[in-house]
C-alpha cells in the first residue's frame, strides 16, 4: 500500500487508480481528505460504479412511478371507504325518518275517512227499486236489464190476479 | 354535514307531530242538530245513513222536527251539505203517463207512429202490435195527488212523493190504475214507484209469462 503522502500526491477527482482506492479503503485519515477532494471517491473506494437496471432507466423510473401512483389510488381509495358509512348512515336515518312520517300520515288518513271521501259519496247515485211496493203478494216482478243509461227500463208484472179485460 | 343532519331530522319530527295532531284533531266526535222546516227528521235520517262513520249516532227528535247526529267533524260537514239540499221547499216535477194495449200476433209488426221510441224494447218481449190507449201529463209539486183521466176510459191516480237527491229519483207512491167502461170499473193493484229523472219506464201488466197480451204503462218524469 502506498503512503499517506503517496496517496495524497497522486489523488485526483475522479482518479480511479487501484493504487490511491486501495489506501483510501484502508486509511481513515486519508478518507476524509478524498471526500473533500471527490465525495465520489467513497463509492470508488468501495468498489461502486454506476449501475443501470434492466430495461434501461426510463422503465425503471415509470415503474417507479407507476407504484407512487398506485399508493396514491389506494390511499385515495381508502379514505372514501372511511368515509362512506358516515354517509350510508345519515341516508338510512333520513329514509327511517321519511318512512315513519309517510306511515304516520298514513294510519291517520285510515282511522279517519278524509273529507275529499266524505264529500265524493253523495256524487255517486244510489240504486233505489223501481217497484218499492205492489199491492198484490202473488205478483212476480222482473225487471228487464237496460243497455245503457237513455235506454228505456221495462219492468213486467206477472199477476194472476189481474183483471183479463184491461 | 352533521348540522344537516340535525336539521333534516329536527324538521321530520315536528312535521310527524303535526300530521299527528291533524290526525287526532279530525278524528273527535262532533254533535250537531238538524232542525227540518219541510222534511221528515225520519226520512232525513235514511238518508244521510250511507255518509256516517261506524261511530255515528243517530237520535230523531219529533217534538222539535230535528235530528241530532254525532260523528267525525268531516262527516258532519257532508251531512249538513245532504240535508241543506234535502230540506228544501216542495219542488215542482211533471209526470207523462201512456197507456199502450200490446199484443203478439203473426205477421208484420203493426206499430203506432207515437210508440216507435219504445216498440223496439216490446219487440223483445215479443210485442208486435202496440195500440196507444192515450197520454197525458201531470204537474205538481212533492206531496200533490194526481189524477189523469185518459179518452180510452183509463184513469190513472198517485201521489207525488219525495224527489231523493241521492238516487235523482222521485217516488211516485199509490200509483192506481182504472178503467171505466159503462158502469164497470177494473182496476190494477195499488204499487209504489221509483223514477229516476229523464228515464223512460215501461210497466207491463199481464197474467203470466206466456200471455200473448199485456197493458203498458210507458212513465218519465221530469222537473
Amino acid at each position: 500500500m502506498i503512503s499517506c503522502r503517496a496517496f495524497r500526491a497522486r489523488l485526483q477527482p475522479g482518479s480511479s487508480d487501484p493504487e490511491v482506492l486501495e489506501h483510501l479503503r484502508g486509511c481513515d485519515a486519508c478518507l476524509d481528505h478524498a471526500l473533500r477532494v471527490d465525495p465520489d471517491n467513497f463509492f470508488r473506494a468501495i468498489g461502486g460504479s454506476e449501475i443501470e437496471p434492466p430495461g434501461g432507466i426510463d422503465s425503471f423510473a415509470s415503474g417507479v412511478m407507476m407504484q407512487i401512483r398506485l399508493r396514491q389510488t389506494e390511499g385515495t381509495t381508502s379514505h372514501r371507504f372511511l368515509v362512506a358509512p358516515r354517509r350510508l348512515a345519515v341516508a338510512a336515518a333520513i329514509v327511517v325518518m321519511l318512512g315513519i312520517g309517510f306511515f304516520a300520515t298514513e294510519i291517520s288518513r285510515k282511522s279517519v275517512p278524509s273529507q275529499q271521501a266524505a264529500i265524493s259519496r253523495p256524487v255517486a247515485l244510489a240504486v233505489k227499486p223501481v217497484v218499492e211496493a205492489y199491492e198484490s203478494k202473488n205478483a212476480t216482478i222482473v225487471e228487464v236489464p237496460t243497455e245503457g243509461k237513455n235506454d228505456p227500463q221495462v219492468v213486467m208484472i206477472f199477476d194472476e190476479s189481474l183483471p183479463s179485460n184491461l | 354535514m352533521k348540522r344537516a343532519f340535525i336539521v333534516v331530522a329536527l324538521l321530520l319530527t315536528f312535521s310527524g307531530a303535526a300530521f299527528a295532531d291533524d290526525a287526532d284533531a279530525s278524528k273527535s266526535l262532533g254533535v250537531r242538530t238538524f232542525t227540518f222546516k219541510y222534511k221528515d227528521p225520519g226520512k232525513a235520517a235514511e238518508i244521510i245513513k250511507p255518509l256516517l262513520s261506524g261511530d255515528a249516532t243517530i237520535s230523531i227528535q219529533s217534538s222539535s222536527n230535528a235530528l241530532v247526529v254525532t260523528d267525525h267533524s268531516e262527516n258532519l260537514k257532508a251531512v249538513a251539505k245532504a240535508l241543506g239540499e234535502y230540506d228544501a221547499p216542495p219542488q215542482a216535477f211533471k209526470l207523462v203517463v201512456r197507456v199502450v194495449a200490446a199484443s203478439h200476433a203473426e205477421g208484420s209488426p203493426r206499430v203506432a207512429e207515437d210508440l216507435r221510441d219504445i216498440a223496439p224494447k216490446l219487440a223483445m218481449l215479443r210485442f208486435n202490435q202496440l195500440e196507444n190507449l192515450g197520454s197525458a201529463d201531470f204537474a205538481g209539486r212533492e206531496g200533490d195527488p194526481g189524477i189523469l183521466t185518459l179518452a180510452s176510459g183509463y184513469r190513472a191516480e198517485f201521489k207525488m212523493g219525495e224527489f231523493d237527491p241521492a238516487s235523482d229519483s222521485i217516488k211516485i207512491s199509490d200509483f192506481h190504475l182504472s178503467k171505466v167502461e159503462g158502469d164497470q170499473l177494473t182496476s190494477l193493484p195499488k204499487t209504489t214507484l221509483n223514477l229516476r229523472l229523464g228515464q223512460t219506464y215501461i210497466f207491463g201488466a199481464t197474467k203470466t209469462p206466456q200471455s200473448r197480451r199485456a197493458l203498458m204503462i210507458v212513465l218519465v218524469a221530469r222537473r
